[in-house]
Protein backbone atom coordinates (compact mmCIF):
# COMPACT_ATOMS: atom_id res chain seq x y z
CA UNK A 1 0.00 0.00 0.00
CA UNK A 2 1.58 3.34 -1.26
CA UNK A 3 0.97 6.25 0.89
CA UNK A 4 1.29 9.60 -0.80
CA UNK A 5 0.78 12.61 0.78
CA UNK A 6 -1.21 15.18 -1.91
CA UNK A 7 1.03 17.99 -1.41
CA UNK A 8 3.42 18.88 -4.29
CA UNK A 9 5.43 22.22 -4.55
CA UNK A 10 3.93 23.98 -7.46
CA UNK A 11 5.52 27.74 -7.34
CA UNK A 12 2.52 29.08 -6.44
CA UNK A 13 2.05 32.42 -4.04
CA UNK A 14 0.31 29.75 -1.50
CA UNK A 15 3.58 28.41 -1.33
CA UNK A 16 5.88 31.37 -0.20
CA UNK A 17 3.05 32.56 2.73
CA UNK A 18 4.04 31.28 6.12
CA UNK A 19 1.92 28.30 7.28
CA UNK A 20 0.88 30.48 10.82
CA UNK A 21 -0.02 33.37 8.55
CA UNK A 22 -2.02 30.66 6.56
CA UNK A 23 -3.84 29.58 9.46
CA UNK A 24 -4.47 32.62 11.12
CA UNK A 25 -6.06 33.91 7.68
CA UNK A 26 -8.10 30.82 7.53
CA UNK A 27 -9.99 30.95 11.18
CA UNK A 28 -10.01 34.50 10.21
CA UNK A 29 -12.61 33.41 7.04
CA UNK A 30 -13.90 31.05 9.11
CA UNK A 31 -15.06 33.34 11.71
CA UNK A 32 -16.40 36.07 9.22
CA UNK A 33 -18.16 33.77 7.53
CA UNK A 34 -19.95 32.70 10.44
CA UNK A 35 -20.48 35.92 12.27
CA UNK A 36 -23.54 36.80 9.97
CA UNK A 37 -26.34 36.09 7.58
CA UNK A 38 -26.10 39.46 5.72
CA UNK A 39 -25.67 38.98 2.14
CA UNK A 40 -23.19 41.93 0.74
CA UNK A 41 -20.83 40.77 4.17
CA UNK A 42 -21.44 36.88 3.09
CA UNK A 43 -20.76 38.07 -0.53
CA UNK A 44 -17.52 40.10 0.13
CA UNK A 45 -15.78 37.06 2.43
CA UNK A 46 -17.01 34.90 -0.58
CA UNK A 47 -14.87 37.08 -3.04
CA UNK A 48 -11.70 37.35 -0.66
CA UNK A 49 -12.07 33.20 -0.04
CA UNK A 50 -11.95 32.78 -4.06
CA UNK A 51 -9.11 34.83 -4.12
CA UNK A 52 -6.90 33.24 -1.40
CA UNK A 53 -7.91 29.53 -3.32
CA UNK A 54 -6.75 31.23 -6.38
CA UNK A 55 -3.48 31.38 -4.84
CA UNK A 56 -2.81 28.12 -4.36
CA UNK A 57 -3.18 27.45 -8.30
CA UNK A 58 -4.91 24.25 -7.80
CA UNK A 59 -6.61 22.26 -10.10
CA UNK A 60 -9.51 20.21 -10.49
CA UNK A 61 -8.04 16.87 -10.75
CA UNK A 62 -5.75 17.57 -7.59
CA UNK A 63 -8.95 18.10 -5.16
CA UNK A 64 -11.87 16.55 -7.06
CA UNK A 65 -11.98 13.98 -3.90
CA UNK A 66 -12.41 17.06 -1.40
CA UNK A 67 -15.20 18.72 -3.36
CA UNK A 68 -16.89 15.48 -3.88
CA UNK A 69 -17.49 15.03 -0.25
CA UNK A 70 -18.08 18.68 0.22
CA UNK A 71 -21.07 18.33 -2.66
CA UNK A 72 -22.30 15.88 -1.15
CA UNK A 73 -22.07 17.67 1.94
CA UNK A 74 -24.25 20.86 0.32
CA UNK A 75 -26.58 18.42 -1.35
CA UNK A 76 -27.67 17.17 1.87
CA UNK A 77 -27.92 20.70 3.42
CA UNK A 78 -29.09 23.24 1.08
CA UNK A 79 -31.46 20.74 -1.85
CA UNK A 80 -32.88 18.45 1.01
CA UNK A 81 -32.97 20.45 4.09
CA UNK A 82 -33.46 23.85 3.23
CA UNK A 83 -35.20 24.02 -0.35
CA UNK A 84 -37.09 20.95 -0.54
CA UNK A 85 -38.36 20.47 3.28
CA UNK A 86 -37.76 23.76 4.49
CA UNK A 87 -35.64 22.76 7.48
CA UNK A 88 -32.64 24.15 7.37
CA UNK A 89 -34.38 27.46 7.11
CA UNK A 90 -35.58 27.60 10.39
CA UNK A 91 -34.49 29.98 13.10
CA UNK A 92 -33.16 32.25 10.52
CA UNK A 93 -35.39 32.66 7.94
CA UNK A 94 -38.78 34.27 8.88
CA UNK A 95 -41.95 32.31 8.90
CA UNK A 96 -44.26 33.49 5.91
CA UNK A 97 -42.62 34.73 2.68
CA UNK A 98 -43.48 35.10 -1.19
CA UNK A 99 -43.86 31.72 -2.65
CA UNK A 100 -41.89 30.78 -5.81
CA UNK A 101 -44.87 28.94 -7.40
CA UNK A 102 -47.85 30.80 -6.11
CA UNK A 103 -49.99 29.04 -8.29
CA UNK A 104 -48.39 25.55 -8.26
CA UNK A 105 -46.77 23.37 -10.47
CA UNK A 106 -47.29 21.19 -12.49
CA UNK A 107 -45.58 17.62 -12.79
CA UNK A 108 -46.23 14.39 -15.12
CA UNK A 109 -50.21 15.85 -15.66
CA UNK A 110 -50.52 16.32 -11.87
CA UNK A 111 -50.82 19.67 -9.85
CA UNK A 112 -49.15 20.08 -6.91
CA UNK A 113 -48.70 23.06 -4.76
CA UNK A 114 -44.65 23.38 -3.65
CA UNK A 115 -44.31 25.26 -0.01
CA UNK A 116 -40.91 26.77 -1.34
CA UNK A 117 -40.64 30.81 -0.32
CA UNK A 118 -38.40 33.35 -2.67
CA UNK A 119 -37.12 34.14 1.14
CA UNK A 120 -36.07 30.36 1.68
CA UNK A 121 -33.73 30.25 -1.76
CA UNK A 122 -31.95 33.52 -0.72
CA UNK A 123 -31.31 31.41 2.39
CA UNK A 124 -29.73 28.53 0.29
CA UNK A 125 -27.69 31.05 -1.68
CA UNK A 126 -26.80 32.69 1.54
CA UNK A 127 -25.91 29.09 2.68
CA UNK A 128 -24.16 28.24 -0.49
CA UNK A 129 -21.86 31.12 0.32
CA UNK A 130 -21.09 30.67 3.70
CA UNK A 131 -19.94 27.27 3.23
CA UNK A 132 -18.32 27.55 0.16
CA UNK A 133 -15.89 30.23 1.67
CA UNK A 134 -15.46 28.14 4.56
CA UNK A 135 -14.54 25.17 2.36
CA UNK A 136 -12.13 27.15 -0.15
CA UNK A 137 -9.81 28.01 3.01
CA UNK A 138 -9.97 24.57 4.37
CA UNK A 139 -9.87 22.07 1.64
CA UNK A 140 -6.83 23.56 0.08
CA UNK A 141 -4.41 23.16 3.34
CA UNK A 142 -3.54 19.70 2.45
CA UNK A 143 -2.59 19.92 -0.96
CA UNK A 144 -0.54 23.29 -0.74
CA UNK A 145 0.97 22.93 2.64
CA UNK A 146 4.59 20.74 3.21
CA UNK A 147 3.54 17.87 5.51
CA UNK A 148 6.86 18.76 7.61
CA UNK A 149 5.85 22.30 8.62
CA UNK A 150 2.85 20.87 10.62
CA UNK A 151 4.72 20.41 13.78
CA UNK A 152 6.56 23.07 13.73
CA UNK A 153 4.10 25.81 12.60
CA UNK A 154 1.38 24.29 15.82
CA UNK A 155 4.28 24.79 17.95
CA UNK A 156 5.01 27.95 17.15
CA UNK A 157 1.89 28.93 17.33
CA UNK A 158 2.08 28.16 20.91
CA UNK A 159 0.48 24.10 20.92
CA UNK A 160 3.11 22.47 23.78
CA UNK A 161 6.66 20.88 22.29
CA UNK A 162 5.59 17.49 23.59
CA UNK A 163 2.23 17.82 21.42
CA UNK A 164 3.76 19.20 18.42
CA UNK A 165 6.65 16.63 18.16
CA UNK A 166 3.60 14.05 18.34
CA UNK A 167 2.03 15.44 15.38
CA UNK A 168 5.36 15.17 13.98
CA UNK A 169 6.32 11.88 14.76
CA UNK A 170 2.89 10.31 13.69
CA UNK A 171 3.82 11.60 9.99
CA UNK A 172 6.73 9.94 10.02
CA UNK A 173 4.88 6.60 11.23
CA UNK A 174 2.12 6.52 8.43
CA UNK A 175 4.42 4.81 5.69
CA UNK A 176 5.64 2.49 7.92
CA UNK A 177 1.87 1.70 9.21
CA UNK A 178 0.58 1.67 5.82
CA UNK A 179 3.26 -0.97 5.00
CA UNK A 180 2.52 -3.09 8.14
CA UNK A 181 -1.36 -2.89 6.85
CA UNK A 182 -0.65 -3.94 3.87
CA UNK A 183 1.90 -6.82 4.95
CA UNK A 184 -0.93 -7.94 7.10
CA UNK A 185 -3.29 -7.90 4.49
CA UNK A 186 -1.39 -10.07 2.54
CA UNK A 187 -0.83 -12.92 5.14
CA UNK A 188 -4.49 -12.85 6.13
CA UNK A 189 -5.65 -13.26 2.39
CA UNK A 190 -2.81 -16.00 2.51
CA UNK A 191 -5.05 -17.82 5.24
CA UNK A 192 -8.57 -17.38 2.75
CA UNK A 193 -9.42 -13.71 4.28
CA UNK A 194 -11.33 -11.52 2.07
CA UNK A 195 -12.08 -8.33 2.50
CA UNK A 196 -14.50 -6.91 -0.60
CA UNK A 197 -16.18 -3.41 0.22
CA UNK A 198 -19.50 -3.57 -0.24
CA UNK A 199 -20.97 -7.10 0.27
CA UNK A 200 -22.72 -8.20 2.82
CA UNK A 201 -24.70 -6.29 5.89
CA UNK A 202 -22.83 -4.19 8.77
CA UNK A 203 -22.07 -7.30 11.03
CA UNK A 204 -20.78 -9.41 7.97
CA UNK A 205 -18.26 -5.90 7.56
CA UNK A 206 -17.33 -5.99 11.08
CA UNK A 207 -16.58 -9.69 10.96
CA UNK A 208 -14.47 -9.01 8.34
CA UNK A 209 -12.64 -6.20 9.64
CA UNK A 210 -11.56 -7.67 12.74
CA UNK A 211 -8.82 -10.11 11.44
CA UNK A 212 -7.69 -7.14 10.49
CA UNK A 213 -7.87 -4.47 12.30
CA UNK A 214 -6.34 -6.71 15.64
CA UNK A 215 -3.34 -7.60 14.46
CA UNK A 216 -2.19 -4.13 12.99
CA UNK A 217 -3.10 -2.27 16.32
CA UNK A 218 -1.45 -4.96 18.43
CA UNK A 219 1.57 -4.57 16.35
CA UNK A 220 1.96 -0.96 16.06
CA UNK A 221 1.20 -0.75 19.72
CA UNK A 222 4.44 -3.53 20.34
CA UNK A 223 6.79 -1.79 18.17
CA UNK A 224 6.40 1.50 19.84
CA UNK A 225 7.96 0.62 23.05
CA UNK A 226 11.25 0.03 21.51
CA UNK A 227 10.61 3.22 19.62
CA UNK A 228 9.43 5.37 23.12
CA UNK A 229 13.15 3.60 25.12
CA UNK A 230 15.13 4.73 21.98
CA UNK A 231 13.58 8.19 22.58
CA UNK A 232 14.44 8.05 26.16
CA UNK A 233 18.09 7.06 25.92
CA UNK A 234 18.45 9.78 23.68
CA UNK A 235 16.97 12.22 26.09
CA UNK A 236 14.01 13.26 24.66
CA UNK A 237 12.32 15.81 26.24
CA UNK A 238 15.07 17.21 28.75
CA UNK A 239 15.44 20.42 26.71
CA UNK A 240 13.26 22.62 24.31
CA UNK A 241 12.91 21.46 21.25
CA UNK A 242 14.53 22.92 17.93
CA UNK A 243 13.33 22.35 14.59
CA UNK A 244 14.81 20.88 11.36
CA UNK A 245 12.38 22.81 9.21
CA UNK A 246 12.53 26.34 10.11
CA UNK A 247 9.89 29.01 9.65
CA UNK A 248 10.67 32.47 8.97
CA UNK A 249 8.22 35.45 8.66
CA UNK A 250 8.01 37.89 5.64
CA UNK A 251 6.42 41.09 5.29
CA UNK A 252 3.88 39.60 2.84
CA UNK A 253 2.72 37.15 5.76
CA UNK A 254 2.72 40.35 8.16
CA UNK A 255 0.45 41.94 5.47
CA UNK A 256 -1.78 38.99 5.19
CA UNK A 257 -2.22 38.55 9.20
CA UNK A 258 -3.15 42.38 8.93
CA UNK A 259 -5.57 41.54 6.45
CA UNK A 260 -7.27 38.70 8.01
CA UNK A 261 -7.11 40.89 11.81
CA UNK A 262 -9.10 43.85 10.26
CA UNK A 263 -11.27 41.72 7.87
CA UNK A 264 -12.30 39.88 10.99
CA UNK A 265 -12.98 43.45 13.05
CA UNK A 266 -14.86 44.91 10.63
CA UNK A 267 -17.37 42.06 9.81
CA UNK A 268 -17.79 42.06 13.57
CA UNK A 269 -18.32 45.79 13.99
CA UNK A 270 -20.81 46.36 10.87
CA UNK A 271 -22.18 43.12 12.10
CA UNK A 272 -22.96 43.88 15.58
CA UNK A 273 -22.62 47.87 16.21
CA UNK A 274 -24.35 48.67 12.30
CA UNK A 275 -26.82 45.60 13.30
CA UNK A 276 -25.71 43.67 9.93
CA UNK A 277 -26.14 40.52 11.49
CA UNK A 278 -29.30 39.28 10.49
CA UNK A 279 -30.34 37.34 7.55
CA UNK A 280 -31.80 39.77 4.96
CA UNK A 281 -33.22 39.53 1.58
CA UNK A 282 -31.98 42.09 -1.58
CA UNK A 283 -35.13 43.57 -3.69
CA UNK A 284 -32.76 42.52 -6.66
CA UNK A 285 -34.03 39.12 -5.72
CA UNK A 286 -37.48 39.58 -5.27
CA UNK A 287 -37.84 41.28 -8.71
CA UNK A 288 -36.17 38.25 -10.24
CA UNK A 289 -39.04 36.30 -9.27
CA UNK A 290 -42.31 39.15 -10.13
CA UNK B 1 -6.17 -0.03 42.00
CA UNK B 2 -3.12 -1.63 39.99
CA UNK B 3 -2.56 -0.70 36.24
CA UNK B 4 -0.96 -4.44 35.86
CA UNK B 5 -1.13 -7.89 36.38
CA UNK B 6 2.86 -7.35 37.86
CA UNK B 7 3.62 -3.59 38.78
CA UNK B 8 0.95 -2.68 41.43
CA UNK B 9 1.64 0.94 40.67
CA UNK B 10 -1.37 3.43 40.23
CA UNK B 11 -2.47 4.74 37.23
CA UNK B 12 -2.21 8.56 36.23
CA UNK B 13 -4.23 9.42 33.15
CA UNK B 14 -2.92 12.44 32.57
CA UNK B 15 0.50 12.01 32.29
CA UNK B 16 2.20 12.43 29.21
CA UNK B 17 5.89 11.15 29.27
CA UNK B 18 8.14 9.92 26.21
CA UNK B 19 5.97 6.40 25.97
CA UNK B 20 2.48 8.83 25.72
CA UNK B 21 4.38 10.81 22.94
CA UNK B 22 5.17 7.78 20.81
CA UNK B 23 1.71 5.85 21.51
CA UNK B 24 -0.37 9.13 20.70
CA UNK B 25 1.76 9.57 17.44
CA UNK B 26 1.43 5.67 16.56
CA UNK B 27 -2.54 5.73 17.86
CA UNK B 28 -2.63 8.86 15.27
CA UNK B 29 -0.65 7.63 12.52
CA UNK B 30 -2.90 3.69 12.69
CA UNK B 31 -6.25 5.98 12.32
CA UNK B 32 -5.45 7.85 9.88
CA UNK B 33 -4.29 4.78 7.63
CA UNK B 34 -6.91 2.39 8.56
CA UNK B 35 -9.44 5.23 8.13
CA UNK B 36 -7.76 6.00 4.78
CA UNK B 37 -7.94 2.57 3.30
CA UNK B 38 -11.30 1.92 4.60
CA UNK B 39 -12.76 5.37 3.42
CA UNK B 40 -14.25 3.28 0.13
CA UNK B 41 -17.32 3.06 2.35
CA UNK B 42 -18.45 5.98 2.15
CA UNK B 43 -22.43 6.48 2.91
CA UNK B 44 -23.89 8.67 0.05
CA UNK B 45 -26.52 11.44 1.19
CA UNK B 46 -25.71 11.37 5.25
CA UNK B 47 -23.61 14.56 5.51
CA UNK B 48 -19.72 14.32 5.34
CA UNK B 49 -20.31 11.11 6.74
CA UNK B 50 -18.96 7.64 6.66
CA UNK B 51 -18.86 4.45 7.93
CA UNK B 52 -15.08 3.99 9.31
CA UNK B 53 -14.11 0.87 11.42
CA UNK B 54 -11.06 2.92 12.54
CA UNK B 55 -13.14 4.71 15.17
CA UNK B 56 -12.28 2.35 17.54
CA UNK B 57 -8.77 3.26 17.32
CA UNK B 58 -9.15 6.29 19.27
CA UNK B 59 -11.31 4.56 21.51
CA UNK B 60 -8.94 1.47 22.89
CA UNK B 61 -6.47 4.14 22.67
CA UNK B 62 -7.72 6.06 25.48
CA UNK B 63 -8.82 3.35 27.37
CA UNK B 64 -5.48 1.43 27.06
CA UNK B 65 -3.27 4.68 27.84
CA UNK B 66 -5.25 7.79 28.74
CA UNK B 67 -7.30 10.66 27.68
CA UNK B 68 -4.54 12.69 26.70
CA UNK B 69 -2.81 9.64 24.37
CA UNK B 70 -7.01 9.50 23.40
CA UNK B 71 -7.54 12.83 22.52
CA UNK B 72 -4.49 13.35 20.38
CA UNK B 73 -5.36 9.58 18.01
CA UNK B 74 -8.58 10.86 17.74
CA UNK B 75 -7.57 14.30 16.64
CA UNK B 76 -4.39 14.42 15.18
CA UNK B 77 -6.07 11.21 13.13
CA UNK B 78 -8.51 12.50 11.61
CA UNK B 79 -6.16 15.22 10.57
CA UNK B 80 -4.27 13.07 8.64
CA UNK B 81 -6.79 10.92 7.49
CA UNK B 82 -7.84 14.44 6.01
CA UNK B 83 -4.70 15.01 4.61
CA UNK B 84 -4.38 11.48 3.58
CA UNK B 85 -8.11 11.72 1.60
CA UNK B 86 -7.78 14.94 0.18
CA UNK B 87 -11.08 16.39 2.46
CA UNK B 88 -9.31 19.04 3.83
CA UNK B 89 -9.04 20.85 7.71
CA UNK B 90 -12.44 20.81 9.37
CA UNK B 91 -10.79 21.04 12.98
CA UNK B 92 -14.71 20.65 14.73
CA UNK B 93 -14.83 17.50 13.20
CA UNK B 94 -10.87 16.61 14.61
CA UNK B 95 -11.73 17.92 17.92
CA UNK B 96 -15.07 15.72 18.21
CA UNK B 97 -13.02 12.70 17.10
CA UNK B 98 -10.62 13.63 19.96
CA UNK B 99 -13.15 13.50 22.20
CA UNK B 100 -14.36 10.67 21.61
CA UNK B 101 -11.17 9.21 22.16
CA UNK B 102 -10.91 11.82 25.66
CA UNK B 103 -13.91 10.03 26.98
CA UNK B 104 -12.44 6.40 26.97
CA UNK B 105 -9.47 7.44 28.26
CA UNK B 106 -10.97 9.10 31.53
CA UNK B 107 -12.29 5.77 32.01
CA UNK B 108 -9.02 4.35 32.04
CA UNK B 109 -8.26 4.66 35.67
CA UNK B 110 -11.00 2.03 36.08
CA UNK B 111 -9.72 -0.51 33.48
CA UNK B 112 -6.80 -2.49 34.97
CA UNK B 113 -7.21 -6.09 33.38
CA UNK B 114 -8.57 -5.47 30.06
CA UNK B 115 -10.23 -9.00 29.89
CA UNK B 116 -12.61 -8.21 32.68
CA UNK B 117 -16.08 -8.78 31.98
CA UNK B 118 -16.51 -5.13 34.72
CA UNK B 119 -13.62 -3.62 32.52
CA UNK B 120 -15.19 -4.17 29.42
CA UNK B 121 -18.69 -2.86 30.79
CA UNK B 122 -16.79 0.54 31.05
CA UNK B 123 -15.33 0.53 28.07
CA UNK B 124 -18.60 -0.25 26.42
CA UNK B 125 -19.68 2.90 28.43
CA UNK B 126 -17.13 5.16 27.44
CA UNK B 127 -17.79 4.04 23.58
CA UNK B 128 -21.40 5.20 24.08
CA UNK B 129 -20.53 8.40 25.93
CA UNK B 130 -17.70 8.81 23.81
CA UNK B 131 -19.12 9.15 20.31
CA UNK B 132 -22.47 10.86 21.72
CA UNK B 133 -20.43 13.99 22.75
CA UNK B 134 -17.41 13.75 20.45
CA UNK B 135 -20.13 13.45 17.01
CA UNK B 136 -22.69 15.90 19.32
CA UNK B 137 -20.00 18.68 19.74
CA UNK B 138 -19.03 18.32 15.86
CA UNK B 139 -22.01 17.80 14.42
CA UNK B 140 -23.68 21.36 16.76
CA UNK B 141 -20.84 23.28 15.61
CA UNK B 142 -22.31 22.74 12.07
CA UNK B 143 -25.45 24.58 13.47
CA UNK B 144 -22.56 26.97 14.03
CA UNK B 145 -20.45 27.24 10.51
CA UNK B 146 -23.28 25.89 7.69
CA UNK B 147 -26.19 27.67 9.61
CA UNK B 148 -28.31 24.43 9.91
CA UNK B 149 -31.13 23.72 12.12
CA UNK B 150 -31.06 21.14 14.71
CA UNK B 151 -33.16 18.79 12.67
CA UNK B 152 -30.58 18.63 10.37
CA UNK B 153 -27.80 18.82 12.29
CA UNK B 154 -29.48 15.37 14.19
CA UNK B 155 -30.76 13.82 10.99
CA UNK B 156 -27.64 14.43 8.63
CA UNK B 157 -25.19 14.41 10.98
CA UNK B 158 -24.90 13.00 14.38
CA UNK B 159 -27.14 10.35 13.51
CA UNK B 160 -25.50 8.35 11.54
CA UNK B 161 -21.87 9.29 12.64
CA UNK B 162 -22.93 8.10 16.43
CA UNK B 163 -25.11 5.11 15.24
CA UNK B 164 -22.55 3.85 12.68
CA UNK B 165 -19.41 4.78 15.62
CA UNK B 166 -21.04 2.98 18.53
CA UNK B 167 -21.60 -0.39 16.25
CA UNK B 168 -17.91 0.02 15.59
CA UNK B 169 -17.07 0.85 19.01
CA UNK B 170 -18.85 -2.07 20.79
CA UNK B 171 -18.16 -4.90 19.05
CA UNK B 172 -14.36 -4.24 17.69
CA UNK B 173 -13.50 -2.55 21.45
CA UNK B 174 -13.65 -5.46 23.57
CA UNK B 175 -12.07 -7.79 21.00
CA UNK B 176 -8.87 -5.33 21.27
CA UNK B 177 -9.05 -5.20 24.92
CA UNK B 178 -8.70 -8.98 24.82
CA UNK B 179 -6.29 -8.95 22.50
CA UNK B 180 -4.46 -6.15 24.47
CA UNK B 181 -4.84 -8.21 27.78
CA UNK B 182 -2.82 -10.99 26.38
CA UNK B 183 0.09 -8.95 25.58
CA UNK B 184 0.17 -7.16 28.89
CA UNK B 185 0.43 -9.95 30.43
CA UNK B 186 3.29 -11.50 28.13
CA UNK B 187 4.95 -8.91 28.31
CA UNK B 188 4.43 -7.96 31.85
CA UNK B 189 3.55 -4.63 31.43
Amino acid sequence: MLVAWNYRYRNSPMDHIDPRARFIFSFAILFAATTTWNPNILFAVFVIAITWYSLGRLTWKDTRFGWLMISIMLFTMIVINTIITGGGAGGVVPPGGQLVWPDGVSIFGRHLNIGLTVERLWFAVSQLMRILSISLVFIMIPYTMDSRAYGVTFSKLGLPDRLAYTMELSFRFIPTLARNFQVTLDAQRARGFELDAGKGNIIQKIRQVAPLLIPVTMNAIVSSEDIANAMDLRGFGQRKRTWLYELKFHWWDWAIIAFAVVMLAAVVLLAYHFDMRLFSVPNWWYGLFN
Amino acid sequence: MKDTYTTGKKKSIWSFGTKEVVYAAIGAALYAVVTWAFNIWQIPGAGNVGIRPAVVIPMFFGIAFGPIVGFITGFVGNILADMLSGYGFWIWWDLGNGIMGLIPGLFSAMVYKYNETKSIIWGELSVILGAGLGMGLAAISEMWVSGADINTVIFANFLPAFLTNIVWGLILLPILMIAYAAIVQRSGR
